[in-house]
């Protein structure tokens, strides 16, 4: 196992370099004007064009540009985000405890109620449980995100002021954050005001991330609920569910201990994915929510070109693919022992 | 002294906001807009502007709503040029102190205009400085007649501690120029200490084209304004008021400005009064989601400063563009549009009232000349054109002998992709156009932001819409920008009259105002006659404020403010709630 992991983990540079270079050649296609565009913000600025261009050498060759790029990217300098107006390794340490924290509070949930609500559905089959499960995972599956998002802001928050609007936290707790003495031990800003011993701040945040993560959990967990009923339905009909029915087994113990474990094996792989793409849900989730993620800042990054933060977000992205993909296999190694990774 | 003011705040919110969706004392913004830069030096948008305008100050800035007048800030009153309008000898203001605790002198003002000129990257603005006091635009990498002696020269202090500028000629923009918040006075002890450049001549070409967004400066800002940073995280920045203030004790004790990138969004925030002003989107956003709603005040009828035209360009040189290139209603000529009688064709096809109606709401401005209305050297007495099918007729039939009345044309003209505003215009021109004559054609498509400028640019685009947002409140900036032959739009309309560059030069050289006046009056009757371009109606301001919010009105509204295209365009330092 231990060699599994170690060739996992080589292959991440090699991913990167790859990525990179594929992305460099892609953005390349784009004219020394149209990357020079994301430095410029109105009629004044592009009167400068020429000097941007000059200036940041956008009209040199590829190999001078990408060979630019890699040098300092090999010495932890990954350029300077527009867009955040920090640094990219800044930026991104800065923001990804925000993202990994609402991912965390989505992740969890996605997963447990995809999973009992596929069983619940496939249990139930063509029962009225069944089939309203079904409508809501068409409708979870077919939601934009965004949509979704600004309907739950819309009246959870601006009509019937349940819940508290866009941002991580209320005025008054913006500036108790920012205290001196308020430690951010993890970035993750609920789990910090925990330690801080901060119960109303942490309150606070739990509150404004209610929205995001329902949103996240919608979208998301229809997929786990519609994977995991086919399976489930698959394995109920299986022969060693038969013969342990034909033992005597009670239904519990046949559907929950001999039939799901077995239905769970794609789950674990599209548990993988899930984590993965919530980086990528983020984006939407956080820009309508104002969630001061990864996710906001490469939303605006990309529209504005700003080539720096989207390449050091998709240096991020594949770190974080391999790992998670190494997990996950991992993982599938503990559901299913048979799995073997000499 | 960090923590004891942040406790301070902290302690204060609490008591005042305990039965407040907003505290009182506390103002809280809300805009889609990045922050890129705190540092003046490098600041040349509205999102910067907002913010630097508030913490730094500049010698003099526009006074009240007015963009004709100037009143002082730093300068104890407003300059006039000596020695032919070469010379501006400004008194500085005593007992000031920057938000470091650094005490303000003539040797801050000399160093922040000499680390503009130094760096002055392609980015910011400072372009314009560097030409009003070195004579070019461009800085020492780009132009070797950029020399340490040169800068030093232009900006001195003198024995009695008066700032002196020595212009190499007379610039009549200059003061408007100084009022640009990218020329705020920096603290020189605080930036040195920073990091940034130490102001000397051993060190100056280490610095030439820099770019300082992301400086030091920028993180940790000392300006001598009414608000100091408190601290900036990834969606927020906090201000405080500076108690060490010299122009008093502002009313709104605390400013929050917040990011938030969805209107819909921001829109609810404001409604449920979470959000004191915001960044509220268009017109139509304004009056369908905010209009007639409980706690919203609207604020209409405000100055516009951005002229919008509607190229004809003269000289076009594309050949893709231009279908067969011929006068045979298959294309046009690379010259098509240098006959005077079809461009005033064009201009009595467009209908401004529907544009108005329809992209404005009926709140819309025709104007005689590509210049904001509000701008000094404005002259509402020049003719205008109007929608009038029987007048555009009558001009198409003596355009280029009356050919192009007999062969019609193709014309592909583009437009920005995702404007609204200019496809209805070009759509507005072609129906009309095409509707006088059957041989008229008109083909127009969206066109992506980058790919126009840089096609214009080399005059590649026969007609395109394009504005101009003022870098100063002078007429120049508009009038030399889009009428000059070595203005920066003539690629785009190569519209050259040789009395029009005379005056626009003559208007340039002299400080003489009656006789600037004069001069763009002349620049615009014969623009009316030529007709170079369409000028496009201008749209009127709006904002919106939550109605416990004092001082955000008309008469503070000053569209030359960074906050005058995000909130209200009033300094924070003039608003207070009840």
């Amino acid at each position: 196992m231990l060699n599994f992991i170690i060739r996992r983990v080589a292959q991440i540079p090699l991913v990167m370099l790859a990525l990179s270079l594929l992305l460099f050649v892609i953005i390349f296609q784009l004219t020394p004007e149209q990357r020079a565009a994301g430095y410029i913000r109105s009629e004044q600025q592009a009167a400068q064009m020429d000097s941007i261009i000059r200036q940041r050498g956008l009209d040199k060759p590829f190999p001078i540009q990408y060979s630019k790029w890699l040098a300092s990217t090999v010495q932890g300098d990954l350029g300077f985000s527009r867009t955040s107006s920090k640094p990219v390794l800044d930026t991104i340490k800065e923001r990804l405890p925000s993202t990994i924290e609402l991912s965390l509070y989505a992740g969890i949930p996605i997963v447990l109620l995809g999973i009992w609500l596929g069983t619940l559905s496939a249990l139930n089959k063509d029962r009225f449980v069944d089939q309203f499960l079904r409508v809501i995972a068409v409708l979870g599956t077919s939601l934009p995100s965004f949509v979704l998002g600004i309907v739950l802001l819309k009246f959870l928050y601006g009509s019937l002021g349940w819940l508290p609007g866009p941002g991580q936290v209320d005025v008054l707790n913006q500036f108790a954050v920012l205290d001196p003495t308020f430690k951010h031990y993890t970035g993750m800003l609920s789990i910090d005001a925990m330690l801080n011993g901060r119960w109303a701040v942490a309150g606070d945040v739990l509150r404004h991330l209610v929205m995001p993560v329902l949103t996240l959990v919608i979208i998301f967990s229809a997929n786990i609920l519609k994977v995991m009923r086919a399976q489930m339905l698959e394995t109920l009909t299986s022969d060693y569910v038969r013969t342990a029915r034909a033992k005597g087994l009670g239904s519990k113990a046949v559907n929950l201990k001999h039939a799901r474990r077995n239905a769970l094996l794609p789950i674990v792989t599209l548990t993988g994915f899930v984590a993965i793409n919530l980086l990528a849900g983020a984006i939407i989730t956080e820009t309508i929510f104002a969630y001061p993620g990864v996710g906001q800042w490469v939303g605006d990054a990309a529209r504005n070109l700003d080539i720096s933060a989207v390449m050091g977000f998709a240096l991020l992205s594949a770190v974080i693919v391999v790992v998670i993909s190494t997990l996950t296999d991992l993982f599938y190694g503990v559901v299913d022992p048979r799995v073997r990774f000499d | 002294m960090k923590l004891k003011h942040t406790m301070l705040l902290t302690a204060l919110l609490l008591g005042s906001a305990a039965f407040a969706a907003t505290p009182k004392d506390t103002l809280v913004l809300q805009q889609s807009n990045d922050t890129p830069t705190l540092d003046p030096t490098a600041n040349y948008d509205t999102g910067s502007a907002n913010m630097i305008e508030n913490m730094y100050e500049t010698l003099w800035t526009y006074k009240g709503n007015s963009l004709r007048e100037f009143t002082p800030l730093l300068a104890t009153k407003v300059p006039t040029f000596t020695n032919g309008g070469k010379t501006l000898t400004v008194d500085l203001r005593k007992n000031v102190k920057f938000h470091s605790g650094n005490a303000f002198s003539c040797d801050d003002a000399q160093y922040t205009f000499e680390r503009n000129l130094v760096t002055n990257s392609a980015e910011s603005g400072n372009w314009f400085l560097a030409e009003a006091l070195t004579g070019t635009q461009s800085n020492a990498n780009d132009d070797k007649t950029v020399t340490w002696d040169k800068i030093n020269k232009a900006v001195a202090c003198n024995s009695k501690g008066q700032l002196v500028f020595t212009l190499p000629k007379a610039d009549p923009a200059f003061l408007a120029k100084l009022a640009f918040s990218g020329q705020s006075i920096l603290d020189k002890q605080w930036a040195i200490k920073q990091g940034e450049w130490d102001g000397t001549e051993k060190t100056w070409k280490d610095w030439v084209g820099k770019d300082v967004q992301g400086s030091n400066l920028s993180k940790n800002p000392s300006g001598t304004g009414p608000y100091q940073l408190v601290n900036r995280d990834a969606n927020a920045l906090l201000f405080k008021a500076f108690a060490g203030y010299w122009g008093g004790k502002p009313a709104i004790q605390n400013v929050i400005v917040q990011k938030i990138p969805e209107l819909a969004a921001r829109q609810q925030a404001f409604l449920r009064g979470d959000a004191d002003l915001i960044e509220a989107g268009s017109r139509a956003n304004i009056e369908e989601q905010l209009k007639g709603k409980p706690g919203v005040v609207i604020v209409d009828g405000l100055p516009n400063t951005t002229a919008t035209g509607i190229f004809m360009n003269e000289n076009i040189k594309a050949s893709d563009a231009l279908g067969s290139g011929k006068l045979d209603g298959n294309g046009i000529p690379a010259n098509f549009f240098s006959d005077a009688n079809l461009r005033r064709g064009f201009a009595n096809s467009f209908n401004y009232a529907q544009y108005i109606q329809d992209v404005q709401q009926g709140k819309g401005k025709q104007r005689t000349m590509l210049l904001p209305d509000s701008f000094p050297g404005y002259d509402a007495k020049i003719k205008t054109y109007s929608y009038d099918a029987a007048k555009a007729k009558s001009y198409f039939q003596k355009a280029w002998g009356g050919n192009v009345w007999k062969t019609g044309f193709t014309l592909n003209a583009d437009y920005r992709a995702g404007s609204v505003a200019a496809q209805t215009a070009m759509e507005i021109l072609k129906k009309n156009v095409e509707a006088l004559n059957p041989k008229f054609k008109i083909n127009i498509k969206a066109k992506q932001w980058s790919e126009m400028l840089n096609d214009s640019k080399q005059g590649k685009e026969p007609m395109i819409i394009i504005g101009w947002a003022p870098d100063y409140a002078d007429a120049d900036n508009f009038m030399y920008t889009f009428y000059s032959s070595n203005g920066y739009y003539f690629p785009r309309s190569n519209w050259k009259d040789a009395a029009v560059d005379k005056w626009l030069d003559q208007a340039r050289a002299t400080v003489n105002t009656a006789e600037r006046n004069k001069l763009y009056s002349q620049v615009a009757n014969r623009a009316y006659e030529q007709a170079p371009y369409l000028l496009v109606p201008a749209g009127v301001n709006v904002f919106a404020v939550r109605d416990n919010l004092v001082g955000a009105t008309a008469a503070n509204y000053n569209p030359m403010l960074g906050s005058s295209s995000l909130y209200n365009g009033s300094p924070w330092k003039v608003l207070s709630k009840k």
